[in-house]
């Protein structure tokens, strides 16, 4: 609210020169995002930031004195380097296993039209209006020993698969559960796609893989990129499904941030972890943009 | 349907190609032969099927019924790709993540032409088509015509059997649009292309093409040679569409019109109100004095309604029985403009007037 | 957070209101755990306290767990808004090191003197309201014979089929200390390779060390069909589940996790706190709350029900095997690396 208020304090009917020398309007369109994003994101960031720097006891108690232990138990223990790496590998095919599902499936949403088209975007976004807790209990019930998948393989002769309560189930539960972010992200990207251009480069001779290859992917990289950032976060920073799926055997950064937290009660230890995944995602960021450089 | 056992089959042979949209029929039942090397001109209003008509050629849209067939192998059924038929868009189309060079390389790419040939080539292409230097351009960076002239570049550079230009001129400006339609012509000519160019603009048509099909609500109306067009229309729509023309009305009885007294030898079978068309410069004009009529000619009389002196042209407008008439006459110099209002005799030889059924 | 600050001002407010009528109305906060807990301990003990003092108002605050607890508690250390708080020793301790609570004593709370000694707990300022103890969980469906040792879980029979809550949750922790114990160790505070190295005997079996929602419907699923958890939870849901759900003391013995009452240091309350803390510790507290949930009673004076009793570890003291939490805390790091290094690789 405050933020609007020096706009409308100032007087209505400004000589045209007064105006521009005065606050871009840029300036003041964006001060309330900017002043939502100094309270809701930057203040809890610096809490973040100087909690990793208190004293953690081991009996969980935290004390408010400065010290660089955790950070340097944390760069010096191994498990953390593992746990960092594990949890860019897997977000990075999960990310992947999600474009791979979502890109056909965007791709045809795409080119379909009117009510149709319509049925099918409410069917991709609809997962959205549950929570992830409920579709990740679906899983279980398609992915358990005896689920689903398991009986119908049963049913052919097939021994059951280790289909969850490890990384295969976070996986394929996180891909679910990120789906229809990938879509909405590459649907939003897809603006540049135009069928004349595709069918120009059939004429010229390209079958339709290579009309994929040169024409379609190149074309719709800026959704590529847009869904893969989205989902990269969204898959390092998950730790419902994580927990649901991974039976304890799945070491994420964000169920380790969980387990700090919650369980063992280091706070310090958790802040320090979280500004981690910030420097994760901020690299995330870099690449993203310089990706979009480089295909625009 | 007797022509094509008559004519010799062309290269290109479009046999009853016909496009349906629902109810709406946006290509009915063409048929056109095109010999190896020919340009041909589709000439039509907006809408009456030509992109249509070459997107079904190209593989782009599939026929609701006919054949397309090339060099004797049908095609029908074969994918774009295999094809081997250059098409410039009426939108362009260009790939607007590749530079130019690279738009243009691409169609020699997938045929996977070695390097340096491909270099060589699309230097070629580029220079033809006026736009060395702009080589890494992308297609945002260029100006309209400029867009156009890649997408020439494009079709022309792979040398297809045969290219299909969808009024590939229609952005240029009058002295880049003379250069280009030359040089469309003589690669054409020297690569034995068979081509066939889509223009609403008939002297396009007129100027480039051995023959031109006009086009009208999805239908063949008329195929012939320029000359053909222009002096034997069959068809009123091609009497008004190919160059100018007075569209008058009359009454036709027992094998005659009847127009302002003069009697007019009409088609057999014609009867009761038609139309009688007949070229602005084919009148002759001259002050009302029947004595020294021309027994090869035949006359009506009329009064100056408007004569305007337009420098290479004299042009008067004739009221003749209540209908306007104009005229156009060249000026040889000396002449005196006839001032509105005078009486003067109107003159054609048979030959150039013709007359069709009225239009329903 | 925010709901708790909406209910912490409403709470706030009503005191108001009431206090300007009747003067003598006081509230008490008090903060535990959610779900099956508070359904039981609000009819057990808050409802009865009530009754008993209708000048005080208790009201109950859940939260899903102990670390939540503590928290809400370091969020709130400048204006506390509530009094008391239930939670496991462990977190008690760090609460007790951050200052955050005040140290509860026979002094200003009478009943403390009947308490069992190990519920007193030493540099800990709350003391022990209720003893659970680690109990083998069994699907008597498919389970017929009752297993006897906790190495049972390694059976191969068992493969794929265990359910225990891991490190870093006590529970998992537990089971190290007492396989390390039956297996000849004598000080968990120096190492537990013997208990690490069962736990890595079991392991292959595990099905998963995260059992959700929790692992007593796991094992009534039939989803797992044994597994570890506390003894409490699970005679409750042995009676919900109709005798679905089997649990027992294995030879081995077990450990006691210890829930603490405490004071919250400048509480809104007072000594209406401190007030409903010594009801809490009271004999007939202690007897209503082990009827309702079968959490052994930390009050020796508590005259508990035979039926009751039998199914707490009151009757086996002799295989309980004694933990220093506190001291435990300071070796957790260590023994948790083991356990993600020695343990969980064996699962996959
Ligand atoms: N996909 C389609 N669905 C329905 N009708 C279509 C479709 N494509 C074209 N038409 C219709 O078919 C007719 C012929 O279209 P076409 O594009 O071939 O015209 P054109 O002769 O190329 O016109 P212009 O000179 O304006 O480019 C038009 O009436 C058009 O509305
Ligand atoms: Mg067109």
């Amino acid at each position: 609210m405050s933020a609007v208020a020096p706009a409308a304090a100032m007087p209505a009917p400004l000589p045209a020169a007064e105006r521009s020398s005065g606050l871009p309007l840029v300036v003041l369109l964006l001060l309330p995002i900017a002043l939502v994003n100094a309270f809701g994101f930057l203040a809890p960031v610096f809490n973040l930031l100087r909690m990793s720097f208190y004293e953690s006891q081991a009996t969980g108690a935290m004390v408010e004195v400065y010290t660089f232990a955790t950070w340097a138990s944390v760069l010096r223990d191994s498990f953390y380097a593992e746990l960092i790496l594990n949890s860019i590998l897997v977000s990075l095919g999960i990310t992947l296993m999600t474009l791979v599902c979502s890109y056909p499936i965007a791709l045809y949403l795409h080119r379909s039209s009117g009510t149709w088209r319509t049925i099918l975007l409410v069917l991709v976004i609809s997962p959205l209006l549950t929570s992830a807790v409920v579709r990740t209990y679906g899983w279980v019930a398609i992915l358990s020993e005896n689920g689903l998948v398991n009986n119908a393989l049963g049913a052919i002769g097939i021994a059951p698969l280790k289909l969850m309560f490890n990384k295969t189930g976070v996986v394929i539960g996180l891909t679910e559960i990120l789906m229809p972010y990938m879509i909405l992200a590459l649907l939003a990207g897809f603006g540049r796609l135009d069928p004349r251009v595709e069918e120009a480069a059939s004429t010229l001779g390209a079958p339709p893989w290579k009309v994929f290859r040169h024409i379609v992917v190149p074309l719709t990289m800026p959704g590529i990129a847009l869904g893969s950032l989205l989902c990269f976060v969204l898959a390092v920073s998950s730790f419902i499904t994580p927990k649901l799926l991974g039976g304890g055997r799945v070491f994420l950064l964000a169920t380790e941030i969980y387990d700090q937290a919650i369980v063992t009660l280091n706070w310090p230890l958790a802040a320090t972890l979280s500004i981690l995944v910030l420097v994760i995602f901020g690299g995330a960021l870099v690449l993203y943009t310089r990706a979009l450089r480089a295909i625009m | 349907m007797t022509s094509r056992t008559d004519a010799p089959e062309g290269f290109l042979s479009i046999r009853s190609l016909t496009k349906r949209y629902g109810d709406f029929v946006a290509v009915d039942n063409l048929d056109l032969e095109v010999p190896k090397g020919e340009l041909v001109a589709f000439l039509g209003p907006s809408g009456c099927g030509k992109t249509t008509s070459l997107r079904m050629i190209a593989g782009l849209v599939p026929a609701t019924s006919g054949r397309i067939v090339v060099g004797g192998g049908d095609l029908t059924e074969v994918a774009t790709h295999r094809r081997d038929m250059g098409l410039v868009f009426q939108s362009y189309a260009l790939f607007p993540h590749m530079s130019v060079a690279r738009n243009v390389a691409f169609g020699l790419e997938m045929r996977k032409v070695d390097k340096g040939e491909i270099a060589k080539r699309v230097k070629e292409a580029i220079a033809l088509v006026h736009l060395t230097g702009k080589e890494e351009h992308r297609p945002a960076q260029l100006s309209g015509g400029q867009q156009q002239r890649v997408a020439l570049a494009r079709a022309l550079v792979i040398r297809p059997s045969i290219l299909l230009l969808d009024e590939p001129l229609s952005n240029l400006d009058a002295k880049l649009r003379d250069e280009m339609r030359n040089e469309i012509r003589d690669i054409q000519k020297r690569l034995g292309i068979t081509a066939i160019f889509v223009t609403h603009d008939q002297v396009e048509a007129l100027t480039m093409c051995d023959k031109v099909v006009v086009m009208n609500q999805g239908r063949l109306e008329q195929l012939g040679t320029p000359v053909e067009l222009y002096e034997t229309p069959k068809t009123a729509f091609v009497a008004s569409f190919v160059g100018r023309s007075n569209r008058l009305t009359a009454v036709a009885r027992n094998g005659a019109a009847e127009f302002a007294g003069q009697r007019i030898a009409a088609p057999a079978g014609l009867e009761g109100p038609v139309q009688v068309m007949i070229r602005p410069h084919r009148l002759g004009l001259s002050p009302a004095s029947p004595a020294a009529a021309d027994p090869a000619r035949q006359q009506v009389t009329g009064t100056v309604a408007r004569a305007i002196f337009a420098g290479d042209i004299l042009q008067y407008d004739v009221d003749v029985g209540g209908q306007i008439v104009s005229v156009e006459l060249a000026t040889r110099g000396g002449e005196s403009v006839i001032e509105p209002g005078r009486p003067v005799t109107l003159s054609w030889r048979p030959q150039d007037i013709f007359i069709y059924g009225a239009a329903a | 957070m925010k709901t708790y600050a909406k209910i912490a001002i409403g709470a706030g407010l009503a005191t108001a209101l009431l206090s300007s009528t009747a003067m003598a109305q006081q509230t008490v906060t008090v903060m535990a755990y959610s779900g099956l807990f508070q359904e039981r301990y609000t009819k057990a003990v808050v409802e009865p306290f009530m009754k008993a003092n209708p000048g005080i108002k208790v009201e109950y605050f859940p939260m899903p767990n102990s670390a939540q607890m503590l928290g809400n508690l370091r969020a709130q250390k400048a204006a506390p808004q509530a009094d008391v708080v239930i939670m496991d020793v462990s977190v008690s301790k760090a609460a007790t090191d951050e200052k955050l609570l005040t140290k509860i004593d026979e002094k200003n709370t009478p009943n403390v003197a009947d308490l069992y000694p190990s519920a007193r707990i030493a540099d800990v300022d709350g003391v022990a309201v209720t003893f659970d103890n680690l109990v083998l969980l069994y699907n008597t469906d498919t389970v017929k014979e009752t297993p006897k040792s906790w190495m049972d879980l390694a059976d191969k029979k068992f493969a794929g089929k265990v359910a225990i809550p891991g490190m870093p949750d006590i529970q998992g922790l537990s089971l190290v200390l007492i396989t390390d114990k039956a297996r000849g160790g004598t000080d968990y505070l120096k190492n537990v390779d013997k208990g690490i190295a069962a736990l890595g005997e079991i392991a292959p079996n595990v099905q998963t060390w995260e059992p959700k929602p929790e692992v007593y419907v796991t094992i009534i699923s039939g989803q797992a069909t044994v597994g570890a958890g506390w003894n409490a939870r699970a005679q409750v849901n042995i009676d919900t589940s109709n005798g679905k759900l089997g649990a027992t003391l294995p030879k081995e013995g077990s450990v006691f996790q210890i829930n603490t009452i405490n004071q919250v240091a400048g509480g809104p309350g007072k000594d209406a706190g401190a007030k409903f803390i010594n009801y809490a510790l009271s004999p007939e507290a202690q007897k209503a709350f082990t009827e309702a949930m079968f959490y052994a009673p930390t009050n020796a004076k508590a005259q508990i029900s035979d039926a009751a009793i039998a199914r707490t570890a009151v009757k086996s003291m002799d295989k309980v095997i004694p933990v220093d939490w506190i001291a435990l805390a300071k070796v957790r790091e260590p023994i948790m690396d083991q356990w993600r290094r020695k343990v969980i690789p064996l699962s996959r």
